[in-house]
C-alpha cells in the first residue's frame, strides 16, 4: 500500500482516562470488529492466556478507514503499557508511531501520567490529537479541562476534540482528524530493511513473534533477517499482521506496522528496541539507540515450601521468555532457604511478576521487603554494588554509598498540598518546584490544581508511599517518576533478630535517624502477626550489634479442646488435622513458626 | 459372643437454649418429645443384637425435661432389647432449674444411679451471662434434694475462661461446689463455636473477648484447689473422688465401640464412625415412614487412624497411654514410631515418659493440641 495511505499511532493516557475503551471503540468504527466481537475477542485471549500461561494481547491493530471521500486508510493502532514502570516500552512504542492521540478524563483533567506521556511523545516528535473523554458524564467539565490543555499544554482549543469513547460520540471526527493531521510514514521502500520491533512474546508453536515496524525496505516470509544490537540471526517464519487476530501475508513493506515469527527460545534474544534488518548487506544503522531494560527494584523470591524451589526455578524461566526486562539470580538465605534475587522495572513490575507466579504456576511465594541498587566502596577501596541488603557492609566498612533518585511529579488539588508535602518530606524528599494547573469545578472547594516537583531516593518510595500519597489526598493526587541517578547516601543496615536469629528476609536499608522507628515499627507488627509459640520469642531491631527496638511475644499457653466425648472425635480430629495443614504453610525461623503473612506484613511497613 | 457397648441417648430438648451452646438442642419444641421417643425406640430396635450394655448415659439438651414416666418407658425399652449389666452406669444429665426432689427421687428408683448437673457457676450475674434459667441458689437446692434423692453418683459441670471472669470470682465458685463434696467434676473452658449468640455479642464488642491467659490461670487454680480437696485430676477436664471416674466416658477416651442414638448421636461401631442426622425432623420423619437410615455421617477409620485416635484419646487421660496397651492393640511401639515426635514434645516439656507410659505434664494439658497434632497421620 501507498504509504501516503498509512499512518501509525497510538493512544496515550493516564490510568483510567479511557484509553482502551477508545480503542475498542475505533476498532467498531471502522468495521473491523463488532461491538459483540470484541467483548468475545477480549474473553478469547483470556481463555488463551489461562490455557497456555503467555500473554496474547492485540498489541497493534490493523484498522481500515473509508474517509468521506470514500478513499480507503490503513490506520495502525499500536497498544502502550499504560504503566510508569513501562516507560522504556513506551518510548519505543511511541518511535515506532507518527502520531499518538491524547486522551485526558473530562472529570479528572490532567494528571501526572498525562504529563509524562505528552512529554516521552514531544522527544519523539510525535502529532498529538488531545482529546478530551467522558464528556457524556453528568460530572464533566470539557471547558475547564480544555483551559487546563491549553494553559498547561499549550495546545489551541480548536486543536483539541471532545469525545465520548463510551458512546462513540465525536469518534469519527477524530478518525477524521487522525487522518488529517497525522503524517504519512515517509520511509524509503528502496533501502535496505530497517524495522523497528517495539514488542515481542513467546508463543509456544512459533517461538518469540516480534511485532516491528518497517521503516525503510521490506520484510518478506523466508527472509533471511539479522537483529542489529543483538547480532542474532533469524529467518522471518511467518510474516503478518493483527486484525487483532493475526493474519499471515507475503511481507510488510515501508511504513506497515506487523509481526514475524522468529523461532527464537527466548524475548531476550529479541529485545524491543533493536532494529531488524537484512542478514546480508543489511542497513549499517539502526533505527534509534537500544537500551537493555534496566531493573531499578530488587528483591528474593522465595517459595513457601523449600520442596518447590525447582518449580520456582521452571516459574521463573518460562516467565523471562516473555519478559526481558525481568532480570534473576539464584540466591540462598539462611531463613528462606534457595530462591532468586530478582530485579523489576518497577513495583507495579514485582507484583505483576508474583501474581503471576503465584496464578499461573501455582507456587506460594514468600517475597522480600523490595528494595534498590546501592554503590557502596568500602574503606579498603573496593567497590560493591548491592541488590540484597544482607551483603550490606557494617557502617565502620563503608567509605561512601550512592544511590539511585527520582523526580517525581504529583498532581493535586491545592487543599491537600500541606499533607502531602509532610508525606514526601518524610519520605527525604527535595522540593524543587510548583505548578498551577487550574481549576476543576467538580473539586472546586479543594482549590486549585497543582504540579508538585520533588526529588527523592527511590528507597524511599518502595514501600508505603503512593499509598499513603492516595490515603492524605482522598485519591486525588497522581503520580509519576523518572529515574535521574545516583547520589551519595547516608544509611544503615537494620536486622531483625527473632529469638536470636537475624531474618535477612527483614533486613532493611535506613537512613540512621530513621532506624529507631523503623525498627520499632517492625518489632511491633512482627508481634502482632507471629502466632504466640511454645517458648517466650525475643524480637529485636539492631544495626549491627546495636539493639534499637524490642518486643517479647509471651508464650502461649492454652490451646486446648475442653469436650471431647463420643459426639466430637471426628470433628475434633478434623480441627486437628487443620492446625496440622496450618504448620505446614509456616516458615520457620530455628524454632520459630512464621505465617507467610507475617513477611507480607512486614513489607507493608514503610 | 458378647461385647461391651456403651450407650448414649441423645435428648435434643431444652426449655431455653444457653448463649454458649451449639449443640444439638431445639427450644419450644416439646410437643415433639413424645413421637421423638418413639423414633428413639425404633432406633434402638434396629440395633438389637448380642449387644452388653455397661453403660447408660442421657445427654442432651436437657434430658431431665423428660417426664419419669418416659424415662421409664426408656429404660424399659433398653433393657427388653439389650443386656444390661447388673452394675451398669446409667447417668443422666440435668439443669438445676429442671429438678424437684420428687423428680430425682423417682428417676433414682428406676435405676440411673447417676446425676450430672449443669451447675455451670455459683455466681448469679455469670449465670445470666450464661443464659441459664437457674440461680445459684436453686443449683445448690438441686444438689441438696439430689443427695435426700439418694443419689450417691453426684457430678458437677461448671465453666471457667468466661468473659471478664475473674479469678476470685472462679476461686469462689469452686470452692462452694467443693463444699456440696460431689463426686465427681467436669470443669470446661468457655468455648464459643461460631454461631454461639455469646460469640456475636463478643464480635459486637458487646462483652469482652475470653483471654485465654485468665483461662489457664484459672485451669491452674482448679487443679491446685481439686488436688488439696481429694479428687485425682484423670481426664483433661474431669476430676473425681477415688472410683468415682465416669465410666461412661471413659470408654470415649478409651476408644472402644460406643452406640448413640438419637438426633447427632454419634456412634463407633466395627470400625466406623456413625453420625445420625442433625435436623429433628428428618430424624422424626424417617422413623414415621420406616425410612431408614438416618445415618449423615458414616466414616471409615482405618487402623492408622485408629491407632493415632487411641493415641489423642488416651493422652487425655491422666495416666497417659500404656505403651504396652499400644503394642498389643496395634502392633507398635509410640517411642519407636514418634520417636520425633514424642522427643520434641518431651523436650518442651509437655510430654513425659514414665513407667511404660507416656502422658501430658501439668503444661501440656493446656497445650495438647499442640502434642496432639503431631500424632496424626500423614
Amino acid at each position: 500500500m501507498d504509504q501516503l495511505l498509512i499512518r501509525n499511532f497510538c493512544i496515550i493516557a493516564h490510568i483510567d482516562h479511557g484509553k482502551s475503551t477508545l480503542a475498542d471503540r475505533l476498532i467498531e468504527l471502522t468495521g473491523t470488529l463488532r461491538r459483540d466481537e470484541i467483548g468475545e475477542q477480549m474473553m478469547d485471549s483470556m481463555e488463551l492466556e489461562r490455557e497456555r500461561g503467555i500473554t496474547i494481547k492485540a498489541k497493534a491493530v490493523r484498522l481500515d478507514y473509508k474517509d468521506s471521500h470514500n478513499e480507503i486508510y490503513r490506520l495502525n493502532l499500536i497498544d502502550t503499557p499504560g504503566h510508569v514502570d513501562f516507560s522504556y516500552e513506551v518510548s519505543r512504542t511511541l518511535a515506532a508511531c507518527e502520531g499518538a492521540v491524547l486522551v485526558i478524563d473530562a472529570t479528572q483533567g490532567i494528571q501526572a501520567q498525562t504529563l509524562a506521556n505528552i512529554y516521552l511523545a514531544m522527544e519523539h516528535n510525535l502529532e498529538v490529537i488531545p482529546v478530551i473523554n467522558k464528556i457524556d458524564l453528568p460530572g464533566s467539565e470539557p471547558e475547564r479541562v480544555l483551559e487546563e490543555i491549553e494553559s498547561v499544554l499549550g495546545y489551541k482549543a480548536s486543536d483539541v476534540l471532545l469525545i465520548s469513547a463510551k458512546t462513540g460520540q465525536g469518534v469519527p471526527l477524530l478518525l477524521e482528524e487522525i487522518v488529517r493531521r497525522i503524517p504519512p510514514p515517509r520511509g524509503d521502500i528502496s533501502k535496505p530493511l530497517r524495522a523497528l520491533i517495539f514488542d515481542s512474546h513467546y508463543n509456544d508453536y512459533k517461538g518469540v513473534i516480534a511485532y516491528l515496524r518497517v521503516v525503510d525496505g521490506r520484510i518478506a516470509k523466508g527472509d533471511h533477517l539479522r537483529l542489529m544490537e543483538h547480532g542474532t540471526e533469524i529467518e522471518a517464519l511467518e510474516v503478518g499482521y493483527f486484525t487483532p487476530e493475526p493474519r499471515p501475508l507475503a511481507e510488510l513493506a515501508a511504513g506497515e506496522v506487523g509481526y514475524i515469527a522468529t523461532g527464537l527460545k527466548s524475548v531476550g534474544e529479541c529485545r524491543v528496541g533493536d532494529t531488524v534488518t537484512i542478514a546480508s548487506q543489511g542497513a549499517t544503522e539502526p533505527l534509534i539507540g537500544y537500551r537493555p531494560p534496566k531493573p531499578m527494584v530488587y528483591a528474593g523470591i522465595y517459595p513457601t515450601q523449600m520442596e518447590e524451589y525447582p518449580q520456582l526455578r521452571e516459574a521463573i524461566e518460562k516467565l523471562s521468555l516473555n519478559d526481558a526486562s525481568l532480570t534473576y539470580e539464584p540466591e540462598t538465605s539462611p531463613i528462606l532457604g534457595y530462591g532468586f534475587r530478582c530485579g523489576f522495572l518497577g513495583l507495579l513490575h514485582l507484583d505483576i511478576v508474583c501474581e503471576r507466579l503465584e496464578r499461573e504456576f501455582s507456587l506460594s511465594l514468600v517475597v522480600t521487603v523490595p528494595g534498590v541498587k546501592f554503590n557502596v566502596t568500602k574503606t579498603s577501596g573496593q567497590k560493591l554494588t548491592i541488590t540484597n541488603p544482607t551483603e550490606f557492609p557494617v557502617p565502620t566498612e563503608i567509605e561512601k554509598i550512592e544511590e539511585p533518585w527520582v523526580k517525581i511529579s504529583v498532581i493535586t488539588p491545592s487543599i491537600f498540598i500541606g499533607a502531602l508535602m509532610e508525606v514526601i518530606q518524610k519520605s527525604e524528599g527535595t522540593y524543587k518546584h510548583t505548578e498551577y494547573l487550574g481549576q476543576l469545578k467538580s473539586s472546586e472547594a479543594l482549590g486549585q490544581r497543582v504540579r508538585l516537583e520533588y526529588e527523592m531516593p527511590l528507597r524511599s518510595m518502595l514501600t508505603t508511599f503512593y499509598d499513603q500519597l492516595k490515603s492524605r489526598s482522598r485519591g486525588y493526587a497522581s503520580l509519576d517518576h523518572e529515574f535521574i541517578g545516583y547520589r551519595d547516601a547516608k544509611l544503615v543496615k537494620l536486622d531483625v533478630m527473632v529469638n536470636d536469629i537475624t531474618v535477612d528476609a527483614f533486613s532493611r536499608i535506613v537512613p540512621p535517624d530513621k532506624a529507631h522507628d523503623v525498627g520499632k515499627a517492625m518489632a511491633a507488627k512482627l508481634k502482632e502477626v507471629i502466632p504466640r509459640q511454645l517458648f517466650k520469642v525475643p524480637i529485636q531491631a539492631a544495626i549491627g550489634s546495636r539493639v534499637v527496638a524490642r518486643e517479647d511475644i509471651a508464650a502461649k499457653r492454652k490451646d486446648v479442646l475442653a469436650k471431647c466425648y463420643g459426639g466430637d472425635i471426628t470433628r475434633k480430629r478434623k480441627l486437628l488435622e487443620k492446625q496440622k495443614e496450618g504448620k505446614k504453610k509456616m516458615k520457620n525461623i530455628g524454632r520459630v513458626e512464621v505465617p507467610k503473612e507475617a513477611f507480607l506484613e512486614v513489607m507493608k511497613l514503610g | 459372643m458378647s461385647c461391651n457397648l456403651a450407650l448414649y441417648i441423645h435428648v435434643p430438648f431444652c426449655r431455653h437454649k444457653c448463649h454458649y451452646c451449639s449443640f444439638v438442642s431445639f427450644e419450644q419444641r416439646e410437643a415433639d418429645i413424645s413421637p421423638y421417643l418413639r423414633a428413639l425406640g425404633q432406633e434402638l430396635a434396629e440395633h438389637t443384637g448380642s449387644e452388653r450394655i455397661s453403660s447408660i448415659y442421657f445427654g442432651g439438651g436437657t434430658p431431665s425435661v423428660l417426664t419419669i414416666r418416659q424415662i421409664d418407658d426408656l429404660l424399659t425399652t433398653i433393657k427388653s432389647l439389650f443386656t444390661v449389666d447388673e452394675a451398669a452406669e446409667i447417668t443422666i444429665e440435668a439443669n438445676p432449674g429442671t429438678v424437684t426432689r420428687e423428680y430425682l427421687t423417682e428417676i433414682r428408683k428406676l435405676g440411673i444411679n447417676r446425676l450430672s448437673l449443669g451447675m455451670q457457676s455459683l455466681n448469679d450475674s455469670e449465670l445470666v451471662l450464661l443464659g441459664r434459667i437457674h440461680t445459684a441458689a436453686e443449683a445448690i437446692d438441686a444438689v441438696r434434694s439430689a443427695r435426700n434423692s439418694g443419689f450417691e453418683n453426684l457430678s458437677l459441670d461448671l465453666i471457667y475462661g468466661l468473659p471478664g471472669q475473674t479469678m476470685t470470682s472462679w476461686r469462689e465458685t469452686l470452692e462452694k461446689a467443693l463444699e456440696m463434696e460431689p463426686e465427681h467434676c467436669s470443669l470446661y473452658a468457655l468455648t464459643l463455636e461460631p454461631e454461639a449468640p455469646m460469640r456475636r455479642e463478643i464480635e459486637a464488642k458487646l462483652i469482652p473477648d475470653i483471654d485465654p491467659d485468665t483461662s489457664a490461670d484459672q485451669y491452674e487454680l482448679a487443679e491446685d484447689l481439686l488436688a488439696a480437696h481429694g479428687y485425682r485430676h484423670y481426664e483433661i477436664s474431669n476430676w473425681a473422688k477415688e472410683g468415682r471416674e465416669c465410666r461412661h466416658n471413659t470408654v470415649y477416651w478409651q476408644n472402644l465401640p460406643y452406640l448413640g442414638v438419637g438426633v447427632a448421636a454419634h456412634s463407633c461401631l466395627g470400625g466406623h464412625r456413625l453420625a445420625n442426622t442433625r435436623s429433628l425432623d428428618r430424624y422424626m420423619a424417617a422413623f414415621a415412614s420406616s425410612v431408614l437410615p438416618v445415618v449423615e455421617m458414616d466414616e471409615e477409620i482405618n487402623p492408622e487412624l485408629e491407632c493415632a485416635e487411641t493415641i489423642i484419646l488416651g493422652l487425655r487421660l491422666c495416666p497417659g497411654i500404656s505403651l504396652d496397651n499400644i503394642h498389643q492393640r496395634f502392633g507398635i511401639d509410640i517411642l519407636e514410631h514418634y520417636r520425633r515426635q514424642v522427643g520434641e514434645m518431651v523436650d518442651y516439656g509437655l510430654l513425659e515418659h514414665a513407667d511404660g507410659h507416656i502422658r501430658l505434664t501439668r503444661r501440656g494439658r493446656l497445650l495438647s493440641n499442640e502434642v496432639f497434632w503431631r500424632f496424626l497421620p500423614g
